[in-house]
C-alpha cells in the first residue's frame, strides 16, 4: 500500500490540509472509492478503512485507490461542510485548481479519482437513519453486484450533481453506496457497506471469491412520508424493515405533553429506506421514506 | 391611505409557535407595481434597515403615491433571529430554494408563496447586503440581457452596476426572476454607516423614475444621485490569495488603484512574516474587500471593477 498526500493546502494557525489517497496493487483495472466529502459522514470513512484492512491482506488485481476522508477538517468538528468558510464541498464539483479552497479540494478529488469505476460513500443526514443501499442510474446494473439490502435506481438527471455528477460528466461509471446517519458511527451499517464494496470490487475484477451476495431489493419508486405540521415524531419502524399497506410508520406528538397529533401510515407496501431519528420535526419535513420494490 | 401590514405566510414550528413573514403594502394609484425584498438570508440586516428607511418616506407621501410598493422586510425571520445565514434547524439556504414548493418544508413554502405573491409585478428589487467576510461598495447586479432592469438600476444611486451573464447560484431568487435588480453593499451581519442611506435614497429615486412616487417628494435633489460605473463580467477582476495566513488590506473599499498597486499582504499569523503581496492586475476601483482576515490559498480577498 502507498499513502500519497495527493494534495496540500496551507492552513493558517495549524498544519497543512492533506488529501490522502491510499493505493493498493498496480496496473489495470483501476477503481477509486471516495468517502467523507461531508465531514460528519463517518460511516463511509469507517467502511473504507475496513476495506483498507482487507486489501492489506489480499493484494487486489489491478489498482484500488481509497480516499477515506476528504473533508478532514469538517470531520474534526463533526461538521458537514468545510469549517473555515462553511462551504459544501459536494456543491463545487468538478472544482477549480485556481479557485476558492473548497474548489481546489474538489479539483484535487477529481484528479485523484482515476479509473473507469468510481464509488462514493455517503450517509444520511445527521437527522435521518438510512439502510445501507446503492444509488445508481437506471441504466446501470452494476449496483446489484453490491448485494446490499436495497438498490435505488434513479433517472440519470437526478444524479448529475455533486461528485457523482462530475464523475458521470467525465465519462466514468459512478455510483453511491450509502447508509447510516451523519454524525455517528453505525458500526453494523458500515460493516454491511464494506462487505458490499468487497463484492463490487470482485465484480470489477479486483478480488476473487467474494462471498455470495444476498438478494437485493431493486426500487425505482420512493414514497416520502411527511407530517402536515411540526411536532415530536416517534417512529414505529426501522431502516430495512418491510412494511405493508396500512402499517403504522410513526406518530407525531405534541412536544409538550405528548398528545397524539398525527399518525403516519403506509399507503403502499415496501422497504423502509430512511427514518427520521431526530424527533423534533417541522411541518412537511420527511419522516419516513419507503422504497417500493420493482423486483 | 395608510399602508397595510399583512401576513404573507405563517410557519408553524414544532413547538407550536408561529413565525410570520410579513408584507407592507403602500398603494396609491394604478401605476407600476414594485416589490422590495430583504432578509432572504438571516445575516443581512442592512437590507431590512433600508426597507424601513424607505417605508418611513413612503408613509410621509402615502397620499401622493401613483403605484403600488410592496416591502418584504425579512423573508427569513427565523435565521435573522439568530443572525444566521441559513434557515435554522433545517440548515437550508433560502436563496437556493427558489422558486420553492408549495407542498415542501418551510423554506420551500416561503419561497413558493413569495413567488406567487410577486407574479406579474413590474419590478422586483432584492436588498442582498453582503457576506459577513466582506465589505462591499454599494452596487447593483442585474442580468446583462435584462435591458429594462439595467436601465432602471442605473438610477439606484449605486457606485457600480455589474451586468452579469449568469445568476449568483442555482435556486437563487436572481435565477427565478431574471429581471431582478440585486442591491449589495456594506458588511454582512452589520449595519454600515452611509451604505444604508445610499441604498435607501437609490430606491426612492428608482421608484420616482418608474413613476411610483412623485419626483418632487424625494427627500433629496435628483442631481445628487450617483451614476454608476457599468461593467460586465469581463471588467470585474477577482484577486485571490496564493498562500494561507492573515490578510492585511492596504486599500479601502471603492479606492482607486493602478495596475501593480498592492491591495494587501498575506502574513504568517505567528511570526508576522510577509508571505505574499497581492497586487491589482489593472487600474480600477475596489468593489469588495475581505474583512475576515484568516484566509486559505484561493480565497477571494479583493474584487475590482476595472477601467
Amino acid at each position: 500500500m502507498t499513502d500519497t498526500p495527493f494534495f496540500e493546502l496551507e492552513s493558517p494557525y495549524r498544519g497543512w490540509y492533506r488529501l490522502h489517497r491510499l493505493s493498493f496493487g498496480s496496473g489495470d483495472p483501476v477503481t477509486t472509492l471516495v468517502a467523507g466529502i461531508h465531514g460528519n459522514e463517518v460511516n463511509g470513512t469507517y467502511a473504507l478503512n475496513l476495506l483498507a484492512g482487507m486489501l492489506r491482506l489480499q493484494t487486489p488485481n489491478g489498482t484500488v485507490h481509497l480516499l477515506p476522508c476528504v473533508n478532514l477538517f469538517g470531520a474534526e468538528e463533526s461538521r458537514k461542510r468545510w469549517p473555515f468558510d462553511d462551504r459544501d464541498l459536494n456543491e463545487v464539483f468538478p472544482g477549480d485548481a485556481q479557485g476558492s479552497p473548497v474548489e481546489r479540494v474538489a479539483e484535487a478529488v477529481m484528479r485523484a479519482s482515476v479509473g473507469q469505476l468510481c464509488i462514493e460513500l455517503q450517509t444520511g443526514s445527521a437527522l435521518v437513519h438510512e439502510v445501507p443501499h446503492v444509488r445508481s442510474p437506471m441504466d446501470l446494473a452494476l449496483g446489484e453486484a453490491a448485494g446490499l439490502p436495497l438498490l435505488w435506481r434513479r433517472p440519470a438527471e437526478q444524479l448529475d450533481e455533486g461528485l457523482l455528477g462530475a464523475w458521470r460528466a467525465a465519462g466514468r461509471t459512478a455510483l453511491v453506496v450509502r447508509g447510516g446517519r451523519g454524525g455517528s458511527l453505525d458500526v453494523g451499517d458500515a460493516r454491511t457497506m464494506a462487505r458490499g464494496l468487497v463484492r463490487l470490487l470482485a465484480h470489477a475484477g479486483h478480488l476473487r471469491d467474494p462471498e455470495p451476495a444476498p438478494p437485493t431489493i431493486v426500487s425505482t419508486t420512493m414514497l416520502d412520508y411527511r407530517c402536515e405540521v411540526g411536532g415530536f415524531f416517534v417512529p414505529e419502524v426501522r431502516p430495512g424493515e418491510t412494511v405493508v399497506v396500512g402499517q403504522l410508520l410513526g406518530t407525531l406528538r405534541s412536544p409538550i405533553g405528548g398528545e397524539g397529533v398525527e399518525s403516519v401510515t403506509a399507503t403502499a407496501a415496501g422497504v423502509v429506506l430512511a427514518v427520521r431519528v431526530y424527533p423534533v420535526v417541522h411541518g412537511r419535513e420527511l419522516v419516513v421514506r419507503v422504497a417500493q420494490s420493482t423486483t | 391611505m395608510p399602508h397595510l401590514l399583512e401576513v404573507l405566510i405563517e410557519i408553524e414550528l414544532p413547538t407550536g409557535d408561529l413565525v410570520a413573514v410579513h408584507r407592507r403594502r403602500f398603494s396609491g394609484g394604478v401605476g407600476p407595481h414594485v416589490v422590495l425584498v430583504a432578509g432572504i438570508r438571516g445575516d443581512t440586516p442592512e437590507g431590512t434597515r433600508v426597507l424601513h428607511a424607505v417605508g418611513r418616506h413612503l408613509e410621509s407621501v402615502a397620499d401622493r403615491l401613483t403605484g403600488t410598493i410592496d416591502l418584504y422586510p425579512c423573508l427569513n425571520p427565523l435565521a435573522a433571529h439568530q443572525g444566521a445565514r441559513n434557515w435554522p434547524g433545517l440548515d437550508v439556504d433560502l436563496n437556493r430554494r427558489f422558486p420553492g414548493r408549495a407542498d415542501g418544508h418551510a423554506p420551500d413554502r416561503v419561497a413558493a408563496r413569495f413567488m406567487a405573491d410577486v407574479a406579474g409585478v413590474d419590478q422586483v428589487i432584492e436588498l442582498r447586503g453582503a457576506h459577513p467576510a466582506f465589505r462591499l461598495a454599494p452596487h447593483a447586479r442585474v442580468g446583462k440581457d435584462q435591458l429594462l432592469a439595467v436601465e432602471r438600476a442605473t438610477t439606484a444611486n449605486v457606485r457600480a452596476l455589474w451586468t452579469s451573464a449568469a445568476p449568483a447560484g442555482a435556486g437563487s431568487l436572481e435565477e427565478a426572476i431574471p429581471s431582478l435588480i440585486g442591491l449589495l453593499g456594506g458588511v454582512g451581519n452589520r449595519l454600515t454607516d452611509g451604505v444604508g442611506l445610499e441604498l435607501a435614497d437609490g430606491l426612492l429615486n428608482l421608484m420616482a423614475v418608474m413613476g411610483v412616487i412623485p419626483e418632487e417628494d424625494l427627500p433629496f435633489h435628483w442631481a445628487a444621485v450617483q451614476r454608476p460605473v457599468v461593467v460586465g463580467d469581463e471588467q470585474v477582476a477577482d484577486i485571490r490569495s496564493m498562500r494561507g495566513g492573515l490578510f492585511i488590506p492596504a486599500v479601502a473599499v471603492w479606492a482607486e488603484v493602478d495596475a501593480g498597486d498592492v491591495v494587501g499582504e498575506v502574513i504568517e499569523p505567528i511570526s508576522g512574516e510577509v508571505r505574499e503581496a497581492l497586487v491589482a492586475p489593472a487600474a480600477g476601483r475596489v468593489l469588495a474587500l475581505r474583512e475576515e482576515p484568516v484566509i486559505y490559498p484561493g480565497n477571494l480577498v479583493c474584487r475590482l471593477v476595472l477601467g
